[in-house]
């Protein structure tokens, strides 16, 4: 990597909403990438039901995922700067505790869950864009999974339909293709977008 | 003159007037409040204010919808 490309990510601070099928992916992700830090957030425990598509192991079912993630991501880079909070995010402690963010990645599985912290941070977390997905359910259709710019501070990743429901499951392929979309808009971000507006701002 | 607002960049006429509140668009477009995140002119509008959010002719009005999985 080129030295602009390793400072703009060693200063990066990137949130992580979740830490299921999407979360867990993109925790990978960018730790492969080496980012500066990464806060992890999740309120859940490994279950045996996860493993078809969350970055776990059989031998970690029951642990807290926050500890699991922090176990396998110091595996990849023992140096790497994590910081784990074991908390169900809400309206109020999202701006707390994601507050040196630079991009926060939604990576929950609920709808509404997912409505609640797009909100929050649009409304009450200045400058920092949030990469959501929506619509990732099912298998095939690979190319219908797209990254889409709604507007300054929000990319939407998915297919924009296909929910979980009764005979749509969530598989490991669909699910991954969505989190390293989600991995990729946020490499995007720090790396073209947070330079430019860090120099409009010292304007 | 035409009721009518721009909804996710495509204009809808609103035959008998426009729905009074974004609460009242969202019950007419069939779209569940908890799962929407809306943008009037650009601006967010809270979920905890739809039901008293007015709506003005002509308005550009964005709704992005959530579905499950993860």
């Amino acid at each position: 990597m080129t030295p602009h490309v390793f400072y703009e990510l060693k200063n990066a601070v990137v949130g992580i909403a979740g830490l299921g099928g999407l979360g867990s992916n993109v925790a990978v992700a960018l730790t492969r990438l080496q980012v500066g830090k990464l806060i992890l957030a999740d309120f859940d425990s490994v279950e045996q039901s996860n493993l078809n598509r969350q970055n776990y192991f059989a031998d970690q079912i029951g642990l807290h995922k926050v500890d699991a993630t922090l176990t396998n991501l110091r595996r990849i880079h023992p140096q790497a700067g994590l910081l784990g909070h074991r908390v169900r995010l809400t309206p109020e402690n999202i701006p707390v505790i994601f507050k040196d963010c630079h991009v926060i990645a939604e990576c929950f599985d609920r709808a509404d869950q997912k409505q609640m912290i797009v909100e929050t941070v649009l409304t009450r977390m200045k400058d920092v864009t949030v990469v959501s997905v929506s619509g990732l359910a099912g298998y095939g259709r690979s190319n219908e999974i797209v990254t889409r710019r709604i507007s300054d501070r929000l990319i939407l990743v998915g297919d924009a339909i296909t929910g979980t429901g009764p005979g749509i499951p969530l598989t490991a392929p669909r699910v991954g293709i969505a989190a390293y979309h989600q991995a990729n808009a946020i490499t995007e971000i720090l790396l073209d977008e947070r330079r430019t507006l860090l120099l409009k701002r010292s304007v | 003159m035409n009721a009518i607002l721009k909804i996710n960049g495509q204009e809808k006429t609103f035959e008998g007037g426009l729905p009074e509140t974004l609460a009242v668009l969202l019950d007419n477009l069939h779209i569940d409040q908890a799962t929407v995140v809306a943008e009037i002119d650009g601006r967010i509008i809270e979920r905890k204010d739809f039901f008293r959010t007015v709506l003005a002719q002509g308005q550009a009005i964005e709704l992005i919808r959530f579905v499950g999985g993860g």
